[in-house]
């Protein structure tokens, strides 16, 4: 039994000030959070971005349980809402479903407990869209003519095609982000084409928020 | 020397958590942290941050219900225990500078009163003036006559304090924004982003600002507040709630062992060893009630004359 008179009593006027100034800190970041959000590539499940932040607990089950080490964690350079979230890391592993470890059922959807992570009851591979692969031409090797198609060769979905001249295109309709491309780019390895890379050639990016 | 034996304890329980944790981070178990602590697909939950989580995506979830449902019995019975045996605060804490000024305090304190039990006198106004002024009078009869004819069952009352007003606002805050905002903030959940962020500083070399951020924020909440666990913890608020209801492994004392009613002393180190603020011998005195207990212990160990249990079932006298 919660004793009501005595609470009140109680409840001296540090208490008081002490439980006001921490609801008004967290109505002040509530409102603040609001501000810096970049969209990231989120693990498959997590590409309705409401549903996503609203449940989202940063438990970092889905992050441990991704056989692929393919999930990392977004930073504040990610924006506030999102540090601590799960955020694709494509150069440590990247996403096949889940098709080696668990015969293609995410894990990561699996293990979330909020479902912050939801898929479709018939989601596959090909409807899922976590990003959209992007060439950066001028670090490619293949764009530079010195004759590159590793990530041609690597990515399950056949979304990638040599041109004429063999350089990479990547096929918008048929990537779905799985990473497999970054993952496999070797143009930050191979010594720079132009010396200035930050990154990969190759990218997933994610959609613009739709 | 047996006291400083269970807080040791204490400490490499909680120490073999973080472990625990750390080793989940390399490996592919699922471990998580203990925001959704579990092997697999199967894992416990956060109450806070599952009861932010329904509240901001305003939808009963029922993976979330039964993971809440199955912590919330385990509060039931263990009360606040995850306070003193799992969170890894009390942990860090050990190291702060107020935590060892408290530490010297509380000896201090409990030297004042062996002093004022040996002089045996009938008066303990100190010690009634910090616990609400009242004044134990008739010390020889039995639990039943202290503080004016008040019986023990008052020790289950709850009292509210600025943790249950910001888990008010913890809610409240994550239904109007529609995320868990206190998430974002909660000093356990940082701990390990910050212990993961090391780590993956030296594994992939990984540099971010947040691993700078995040100990400011840590250090900014532990130290500046000082007071994390005793007036902000809306985690040991929601517990201390929900063990209101609890009636496993309360502290119970052997009438005929206590020296207060075998022998009429004035003894009151069970209470001031009571880390939460609970007189196990005066419940109605007691700043808190005993649904803050975390079973850590130390009245346990602290009791002369080793009355103190906590039985996992209430015992009938
Ligand atoms: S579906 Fe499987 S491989 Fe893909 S991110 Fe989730 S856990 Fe990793
Ligand atoms: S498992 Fe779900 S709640 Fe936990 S970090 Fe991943 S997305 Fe967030
Ligand atoms: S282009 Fe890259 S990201 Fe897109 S499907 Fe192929 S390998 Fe995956
Ligand atoms: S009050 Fe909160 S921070 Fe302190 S020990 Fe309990 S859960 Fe941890
Ligand atoms: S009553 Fe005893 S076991 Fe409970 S918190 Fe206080 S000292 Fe620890
Ligand atoms: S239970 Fe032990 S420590 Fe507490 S008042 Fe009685 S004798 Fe003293």
């Amino acid at each position: 039994m919660v004793d009501m008179e005595q609470t009140a009593h109680g409840m001296m006027r540090r208490t008081f000030v002490f439980g006001t100034a921490g609801c008004l800190v967290l109505f002040g970041m509530g409102g603040l959070a609001y501000m810096g959000s970049t969209e990231v590539c989120r693990p498959p499940g997590g590409q309705d971005d409401d549903h996503f932040t609203s449940l989202c607990i940063h438990c970092e089950k889905c992050r441990e349980i991704c056989p692929n080490s393919a999930i990392g964690t977004a930073h504040i350079e990610d924006g506030l809402l999102n540090v601590r979230t799960p955020k694709m890391a494509y150069s440590y592993g990247w996403c096949d479903f889940c098709e080696e470890a668990n015969a293609g059922v995410p894990l990561c959807e699996s293990a979330c407990p909020t479902t912050a992570l939801l898929l479709p009851e018939d989601a596959r591979p090909e409807t899922v869209i976590i990003g959209k692969a992007v060439i950066n031409r001028s670090w490619c090797l293949g764009w530079q003519l010195m004759g590159c198609r590793i990530c041609v060769d690597a990515c399950p979905y056949q979304a990638i095609e040599l041109d004429g001249d063999k350089r990479p295109m990547v096929k918008e309709d048929l990537c779905n982000g799985c990473g497999a491309c970054e993952n496999v780019c070797v143009s930050m390895e191979n010594g720079s084409v132009n010396g200035e890379e930050s990154g990969r050639a190759i990218v997933v990016e994610p959609l613009e928020s739709a | 020397m047996r006291r400083m034996k269970v807080r040791n304890l204490r400490a490499l329980v909680a120490t073999f958590v973080v472990l625990a944790v750390a080793i989940g981070y390399v490996t592919v178990t699922g471990l998580g942290n203990v925001c959704a602590a579990g092997v697999g697909l199967v894992s416990s939950i956060c109450p806070v941050g599952a009861l932010s989580a329904l509240l901001a995506s305003k939808t009963l979830i029922p993976r979330t219900l039964v993971a809440l449902a199955v912590v919330a019995v385990l509060i039931l019975i263990f009360g606040r225990a995850f306070c003193a045996w799992i969170c890894p605060i009390p942990l860090v804490q050990r190291w702060l500078p107020d935590h060892r000024r408290r530490a010297q305090e509380l000896e201090v304190e409990t030297k004042s009163v062996i002093e004022t039990v040996s002089r045996s006198t009938s008066e303990d106004t100190d010690a009634d003036a910090r616990t609400g002024g009242k004044r134990i009078e008739d010390e020889k009869g039995s639990c039943a006559s202290c503080g004016e004819g008040t019986t023990c069952t008052a020790g289950a009352k709850m009292k509210l304090d600025s943790r249950h007003l910001i888990l008010g606002g913890t809610l409240l805050s994550a239904a109007v924004f529609g995320f868990p905002v206190f998430c974002l903030v909660c000093p356990i959940g940082l701990t390990f982003a910050t212990l993961l962020l090391v780590m993956r500083l030296f594994a992939f070399g990984e540099t971010t600002w947040t691993l700078l951020v995040f100990p400011v924020i840590l250090i900014l909440e532990l130290v500046v507040f000082r007071t994390w666990c005793r007036r902000i913890c809306p985690l040991g608020a929601l517990m201390s709630l929900i063990a209101g209801a609890s009636k496993t492994f309360r502290p119970h004392i052997d009438d005929e062992r206590c020296l207060v009613t075998s022998k009429g002393s004035l003894c009151r180190i069970c209470a001031k060893a009571c880390p939460e603020g609970i007189d196990v011998r005066h419940p109605d005195l007691s700043r808190h009630g005993v649904n803050e207990c975390s079973k850590c212990l130390e009245c346990v160990d602290a009791c002369p004359v080793h009355a103190i249990s906590l039985p996992p079932v209430p015992s009938r006298k």
